[in-house]
């Protein structure tokens, strides 16, 4: 079971390269750069919702860069959250 | 959730404290990890990670200061601080026995930090259940 | 805990456009020489490392291609690259300076779902 990480923006040679690595339910964490990701209307949200996924957002993150956390594209988590994540899936593989 | 209790980890830390968000991040889920009840065996400073030892860093007074995140978290919790030699150098951040060792005048590491080599990445994963890798 | 964990090192960035790609090689040959056992995938631009005709000493940094090849050396036999990006790039991976198994998507996946440790650069 893993937790797969982004910090990259979509542009970034590692949004794709998650992407490719990734089947829909398995848990992608989106943090700094990521987040923008889920910016509506934008083509990586599209890509990313289209993975169907099962998907989490660092609120902090989401919020520094101007995102709702709580758009109902992924689930918001705080640090607690995210090591929660961890304690839950035993692996990590981290993109950026 | 409910929290597994008393878990192993070491966290590796490969993004440049000036830039990026990963330092920050990697502070902020220590924090978290040891709030949760886990223990944190080692935090293993790579690649421009290694930058945060810097005991010369001067951050603006309105930012949040890595150097001085971790140390303040190392100090309450003894976390065991470890640059990668190989990067430390290579960013001009030496101990007292590097420094005389390629002769120059003076260490340039923060006391809060240690400097060795990769040895001690794989004993880190070896010895905990988890590893939390923060890039970027 | 003393745990023998299968690692895998995913190298993603080109061999000298900043010092990841020198990390990802020094952890697994490190890794090797602590007797742990490790794997490691070219991906994405990563697959750049695996350009035969490199000569990383005309920009003043140790050659990939020559550190690559000493893999064997050390016992890291399993080696193995992203066959998409190399097509992307048309880097041919029978003349890359390792033996690599070419892999598809679906199969990096489940090759990051067998291993137990995950090291991304």
């Amino acid at each position: 079971m893993i937790l797969h990480t982004l910090n990259a923006a979509p542009s970034e040679p590692a949004f794709a390269d998650c992407l490719r690595a990734l089947q829909p339910r398995d848990t992608l964490l989106l943090l700094g750069d990521g987040v923008y990701a889920l910016l509506p209307g934008s083509a990586g949200r599209q890509a990313l919702l289209a993975r169907q996924l099962e998907l989490y957002i660092l609120e902090s993150d989401a919020r520094a860069a101007g995102l709702d956390p709580a758009d109902g594209a992924a689930q918001a988590v705080d640090m607690d959250g995210f090591v929660a994540l961890t304690e839950r899936l035993p692996t990590q593989m981290a993109w950026y | 959730m409910r929290s597994a209790a008393g878990l192993i980890y070491s966290l590796l830390v490969m993004s440049h404290p000036a830039s990026g968000h990963g330092s920050r991040t990697a502070v902020a889920f220590a924090r978290g990890a040891l709030a949760r009840g886990h223990r944190i065996h080692r935090v293993f400073f790579l690649d421009d990670g290694a930058a945060v030892g810097a005991a010369g860093a001067v951050f603006p007074q309105d930012e949040e200061n890595p150097l001085e995140l971790w140390t303040a978290l190392a100090a309450t919790h003894s976390l065991e601080l470890v640059l990668c030699v190989s990067s430390a150098l290579r960013r001009g951040i030496l101990d007292t026995g590097e420094a005389a060792r390629h002769e120059r005048g003076t260490a340039t590491i923060h006391r809060a930090f240690t400097i060795a080599g990769l040895g001690q990445l794989v004993d880190a994963w070896t010895s905990s259940e988890r590893l939390v890798t923060f890039g970027g | 805990m003393n745990g023998r964990k299968r690692a895998l090192v995913v190298s993603r960035h080109s061999p000298y456009g900043g010092t990841l790609a020198k990390s990802a090689l020094d952890l697994a040959l490190a890794a090797a020489a602590f007797d742990q056992p490790v794997e490691l995938l070219f991906m994405g631009d990563g697959v750049l490392q695996l350009l035969p005709a490199q000569e990383g000493n005309a920009r003043g940094r140790k050659d990939m291609a020559r550190q690559l090849a000493a893999l064997p050396l050390y016992d890291i036999d399993h080696v193995y690259a992203d066959v998409e990006a190399a097509a992307r790039y048309g880097v041919e991976l029978g003349a890359a300076p390792i033996a690599v198994h070419p892999l598809e998507p679906g199969a990096i996946r489940s090759l990051m779902q067998a291993c137990d440790l995950l090291l991304g650069f």
